[in-house]
């Protein structure tokens, strides 16, 4: 196990190298750079614009420059938001992605399992239907429609919940309802679909049927085998999902305002805000290795079966 | 089990749809201002701002020699009392008050001198500088590194008297010097803390308020500053700005109650918006227009031109599709104060007919299968849909619409110059049709269809060293009847409208203006 | 637990009963022929297919087809004319009331315009076919028939929705199977692409690849790449986590001490046994690909204006809601139910495949 994990880890940094050095150099491919304007800027002002952020440098020397700086832990100045630099952008909105996301998918691996379990012990009853149909619905209509929809809902029509905002505003914490009920959809619906699909297989399976043959209370087979065994696959998913739920929430930043990474994700990628994209790559990366890495080490905890020879 | 299950799960179910209750609590001392500023600010760096919601918060924190005229969007008296022009038109001196900046230091001519330089320093890059540079001489060759900073001539007279010369005479100069390109700097702090000095803690302004906090992408919120010079006018102890470029949450968000003022407008709803009394709409100097690119077959042809004009009943654009009160023109200039723009070719499908026939495409047979490029937003998709189904209708000629991220737009219109016909908007910098004209002149950065035609440069040439008045406009109108009635360069379809939600029964000192330029200093609660 | 061994030649379950030897696609036809809700499904996928691919056969309305007259028009079994009429007196009344009570006085000229149009549209009722249409599930906001839109916008939305499936599957589970089966340095390489593709920016990848083609060029092809690009990251680690768990299971060492190929483990013993999986996930991503296709239309891939998916129809919809509901339910509704019909179908595959169920009624 500690050799896999070396070993593991080991792939991290090329992988991550590469990353970084194939994205820098894509990003320049993309057509228009952070300075067009609708009022085109005048040769000799871009001029100087472009010498102040050094972008009048062969490629190469920049890419080297840049290097440089992240081993420094500085991602540079952003070109659009010029008075913060990326660090600062990315480190206000970290946090609070961070809490959004976590609760988001909290409740969905929370309610998801539950709905799960339910389902698959009731299998092909109506309590089995019900729950399917709601996963399903919640797969099928689609966040930038959920969004206005509670917002008309909760904050208009009834008004208890304010429309926008973030927890540090003047609303407080009831801000962080509507966009976690949202975000956390479909997550929610792939959990409790997979985790149904998942313990009907191990409620079938040789071990689950020896504890009931031993005489075990229901609720402890449950417990003790059917979750355990059932939970491979959603942890499986949960690394993707981490990083997705993070980085992926700008229709919900958007709705709600929210003052989280997606957008800066968006962002910077329709400004070409190079220097920032580079620092979303960068944090996107750490976070989605991280996640998969943790993924991996978890499968050994969870599942005797696996080994890593 | 099995009931303790089907509870369990109706628990759930039902969990998904509870949600606790809380409202935002409003105890406050003070007036204050809730905004719907559009987009997150880039900077608060008056050299280096462009954009509205960025102008926006620049009249809340700074004020330059002057400021705007509430109804009109001239130029009040600001930093200085009073200006005088000299007979010829080509330099201003003006008499500066004695005040000071948030941190009590004072501001003097030398400021002014100093600020402007800044701004115009090629090392500041600031995007805003050729603004200065269209006016003040000198100014030009500083920016683009052709002379030193001696070479811009403005110059402090003594501590309270500043004095700029002119390019020649320009009677809107004063008007656009109300503009952020002509910002007073603190230069005692930008000397002393470098790019640092827009940070929180070392920010020192001038205008009506001061910084507060401000958190990315969330909130920025200014207070009322003690030191300005006319602060007993000033009325609201708070402005909170909040990026949201969302226009149905602006929209939602105001009707909640949750602002004071917005300009986002749900463009879908806004056969609900109109009917609201809080719904502002003023005529803006904006134009909606085509481009065709007048380097590319059949587009050379000026009856092709003019027949894909006179197809376009722009009326039914603006009365059935866009609805928001926009005004449909044939014209490139919006109706300024002296000044009566050029009429084009009016809406007529009989002529179109005739002349896209006498062009070789009798019926739109044989007629290219041309591409409109437009910018996504669903504002332009639907006004090119609407041209499509004309065109098709009108004169049997089939286009395709694409549609394009904004930055790749710019990218094939402005720079590659691929396109057939392109979506374009232009707002005035300033209240005077040159704004509109001098862009489609041989050479300039943004004559994107590559409009040429010397007599029209010469024009609006001639036109730059006129004095103002009456004949100084007729040649401008001159120039844009080639541009629109002779040549037909463009197709211009209606002319933008401010469109505000305030509640003006409740706020008072807001009014609707050529420039939607809103004084914060005026604005206050209706007793 | 293989279910299935031999005993004087006969294929008996673990019951030692005897059974018929069937195909197990034959066995899980069967099987799929029973379920109801799977039947259900089935048909109504079906039915949408033949509609949607044979729109243009069928006799519905041009989706192009722009009438300034009948703008908004609510769902009605009502001729437009009609129903138009109702909607201008409404829009009187409004404006009406909002200049008397508001005291909006510059809405007069709209007033004026809408009284204008009503005397226009009284005498015009009679005479002009084109207010004879019946409009069942109204217009949008340049006056086109949503019936018409909603059929035409599910050409493009159930293509990408089959396509990103399809490339998902088999480029997921090729190369999850592999890396979780063999291990080793090919596990680490594909799991360090996949880590690479993830992290790419994804959005201008897709500006680069369309900034390559000329201006106006067909798109569809590029969306349909670039859903398949990263439509397979996912689920490959979803199978390679399942077969992970499953390759040291009793009956996979059972059959690779018979001596079955790489191959034949992974095809015909650990893939069955991962199908469950494979299949709610796959129709579970197939809503996802029809909304990424109305966020890559944003960045000018796909259908282009006038021609609508499901996606922009619904994301247009939900800007006018509050105003014109039907413009999101129709598209909405009619996404939903296809999208119940093929979970259901799902399910029933998953359940018609389970090679534990094989020969169990």
């Amino acid at each position: 196990m500690s050799r896999f994990i070396v070993r593991r880890f080991l792939s991290v940094i090329p992988t991550f190298l590469i990353i970084v050095t194939l994205s820098f150099f894509l990003i320049r491919l993309a057509p228009g750079g952070p300075f067009a304007r609708e009022k085109k800027i005048p040769p000799e002002i871009l001029a100087n614009i472009m010498h102040k952020y050094h972008m009048d440098e062969p490629l190469i020397n920049q890419y080297f420059r840049y290097v440089g700086d992240v081993l420094h832990f500085d991602l540079g100045p952003s070109f659009r938001y010029k008075d913060h630099t990326v660090n600062e952008l990315l480190g206000a909105a970290f946090p609070v992605s961070i809490t959004l996301g976590v609760v988001s998918l909290g409740l969905a691996v929370f309610f998801g399992t539950l709905v799960g379990i339910i389902s698959a012990l009731r299998q092909n009853k109506w309590q089995d239907y019900a729950a399917m149909s709601v996963a399903v619905l919640g797969i099928s209509i689609p966040l930038f429609v959920v969004g206005p929809i509670l917002m008309l809902v909760f904050a208009l029509k009834l008004k208890w919940l304010p429309t926008s905002g973030w927890i540090n505003s003047r609303a407080g914490w009831t801000t962080i309802i509507m966009p976690s009920m949202t975000l956390m959809l479909p997550y929610f619906a792939y959990i409790a679909r997979m985790s149904r699909g998942s313990i009907i297989e191990v409620l079938r399976s040789d071990y689950v049927r020896t504890a009931r043959a031993k005489g075990l209370k229901e609720t402890v087979v449950i417990r003790k085998h059917v979750l355990k065994g059932a939970m491979l696959p959603i942890v499986t998913y949960l690394g993707p999902a981490f990083s997705g739920i993070i980085t992926g929430s700008v229709v919900v930043e958007q709705i709600f305002v929210v003052p989280g990474i997606g957008k800066i994700f968006v962002q910077s990628a329709l400004n070409r805000d190079y220097t920032v994209i580079m620092g979303d790559v960068i944090v996107y990366s750490i976070i989605l290795i991280t996640a998969n890495f943790v993924v991996d080490i978890l499968y050994g905890l969870l599942d005797p079966r696996i080994s890593y020879k | 089990m099995k009931r303790a299950l089907s509870g369990l799960l109706l628990i759930v179910l039902a969990a998904t749809l509870v949600v606790s209750c809380g409202g935002p609590g409003a105890a406050s001392k003070g007036v204050e201002f809730i905004m719907g500023n559009g987009a997150e600010p880039q900077t608060l760096d008056p050299s280096k701002i462009q954009g509205v919601p960025e102008h926006h918060i620049y009249m809340a924190l700074f004020e330059g020699l002057v400021g705007y005229d509430p109804k009109t969007s001239l130029a009040t008296p600001g930093l200085a009392e009073s200006w005088t022009v000299n007979p010829a038109g080509d330099q201003i001196t003006f008499k500066l008050r004695k005040t000071t900046w948030s941190d009590g230091t004072k501001i003097t001519a030398q400021t002014v001198v100093d600020s402007w330089i800044r701004s115009l320093d090629p090392a500041t890059a600031s995007e805003y500088a050729y603004m200065t540079g269209m006016v003040v001489k000198g100014a030009n060759d500083y920016n683009s590194g052709k002379a030193g900073k001696e070479a811009v001539q403005i110059r402090a007279l003594d501590d309270y008297t500043f004095q700029c010369d002119l390019l020649g005479p320009m009677p809107y100069a004063v008007d656009m010097m109300a503009h952020y390109a002509f910002a007073v700097l603190p230069m005692h702090v930008i000397n002393a803390k470098g790019d640092d000095w827009i940070k929180a803690e070392n920010f020192v302004c001038n205008g009506p308020f001061k910084l507060l906090e401000w958190k990315p992408q969330e909130s920025l919120v200014v207070v009322k500053n003690d030191k300005y010079w006319d602060a007993k006018a000033v009325k609201l102890s708070k402005v909170t700005f909040l990026p949201i470029d969302d226009n149905l949450t602006a929209y939602n968000k105001f009707k909640a109650g949750e602002m004071d003022w917005s300009y986002g407008i749900a463009i879908d709803l806004i056969d609900e918006i109109k009917l609201r009394p809080d719904y502002q709409v003023s005529p803006q100097v904006a134009t909606y227009y085509y481009i065709f690119n007048m380097t590319r077959a059949p587009f050379t042809d000026v009856r092709v031109r003019k027949a894909l004009t006179m197809a376009l009943d722009k009326q039914e654009l603006v009365d059935k599709v866009m609805k928001g009160g926009q005004l449909a023109t044939t014209s490139m200039v919006p109706a300024m104060a002296g000044y009566t723009p050029a009429t084009g070719p009016a809406f007529n499908v009989e002529e179109a007919r005739k002349l896209l026939a006498e062009a070789g495409f009798p019926d739109g047979k044989g007629f290219p299968k041309t591409p409109i490029i437009y910018n996504t937003s669903s504002g332009h998709k639907k006004v090119a849909e609407w041209v499509q189904e004309s065109w098709k209708k009108n004169l049997g000629i089939d286009v395709t619409l694409v549609n394009q991220e904004w930055t790749t737009f710019l990218d094939t219109r402005s720079n590659s110059h691929d396109f057939d016909i392109a979506r374009a908007g232009w707002v005035g910098d300033y209240l005077d049709p040159n704004t509109f004209l001098d862009m489609f002149i041989i050479g300039s950065g943004n004559n994107d269809g590559l409009y040429a035609n010397t007599e029209y440069d010469a024009l609006i040439k001639k036109a730059a060293t006129m004095a103002p008045g009456a004949e100084r406009m007729a040649t401008m109108q001159q120039a844009e009847a080639l541009l629109i009635t002779k040549d037909q360069a463009v197709i211009p379809f209606y002319h933008y409208v401010n469109q505000d939600m305030i509640d003006v029964t409740k706020w008072d000192g807001w009014y609707p203006n050529p420039l939607g330029a809103h004084e914060w200093k005026y604005i206050s609660l209706k007793k | 637990m293989p279910t299935l061994a031999k005993k004087n030649d006969k294929v008996v379950n673990e019951f030692n009963q005897y059974v018929k030897p069937v195909s197990l696609w034959a066995d899980a036809w069967k099987r799929l022929r029973r379920n109801r809700m799977a039947v259900i499904g089935m048909w109504i996928v079906g039915i949408y297919m033949v509609v949607i691919f044979g729109a243009a056969l069928l006799p519905f309305k041009s989706y192009t087809e722009q009438q300034m007259l009948h703008v908004n028009l609510p769902p009605s079994f009502k001729p437009a004319g009609l129903v138009a009429m109702g909607q201008l007196e409404k829009r009187k009344s409004d404006l009406t009331t909002a200049i008397e009570k508001s005291g909006r006085v510059d809405l007069k000229t709209d007033l004026v315009r809408i009284e204008a149009e009503i005397i226009q549209l009284k005498g015009d009722i009679d005479a002009n076919p084109v207010h004879k249409r019946v409009y069942i599930f109204g217009t949008d906001y340049l006056g086109r028939d949503m019936l018409a839109r909603t059929i035409y916008g599910g050409q493009i939305s159930i293509l990408i929705g089959l396509i990103g499936t399809l490339t998902a599957a088999v480029i997921g589970i090729v190369l999850g199977a592999l890396g979780g089966y063999l291990g080793g340095w090919l596990d680490n390489l594909i799991g360090r692409f996949v880590d690479i593709m993830y992290s790419l920016p994804y959005m201008l990848v897709v500006i680069i690849i369309m900034s390559m083609l000329p201006t106006g060029s067909n798109s569809i092809f590029v969306l349909f790449i670039a859903i398949a690009m990263i439509s397979w990251l996912t689920i490959s680690r979803v199978v390679r986590g399942q077969i992970i768990s499953l390759k040291n299971s009793e009956f996979v060492e059972a059959a690779r001490s018979m001596g079955a190929g790489t191959g034949r483990i992974i095809f015909r013993h650990l893939l069955p046994n991962s199908l469950s999986i494979i299949i709610i996930y796959a129709t579970l991503q197939f809503p996802s690909f029809i909304m990424s296709e109305s966020f890559l239309s944003f960045l000018g891939l796909g259908v282009s204006a006038p021609l609508a998916s499901w996606g922009t129809l619904v994301s247009e919809g939900v800007q006018g809601m509050q105003l014109y509901p039907w413009r999101l339910l129709v598209p909405a509704i009619t996404m939903t139910v296809f999208l119940f019909a093929m979970n259901f179908l799902g399910d029933g595959l998953r359940d018609a495949l389970d090679p534990q169920s094989k020969n169990r009624s």
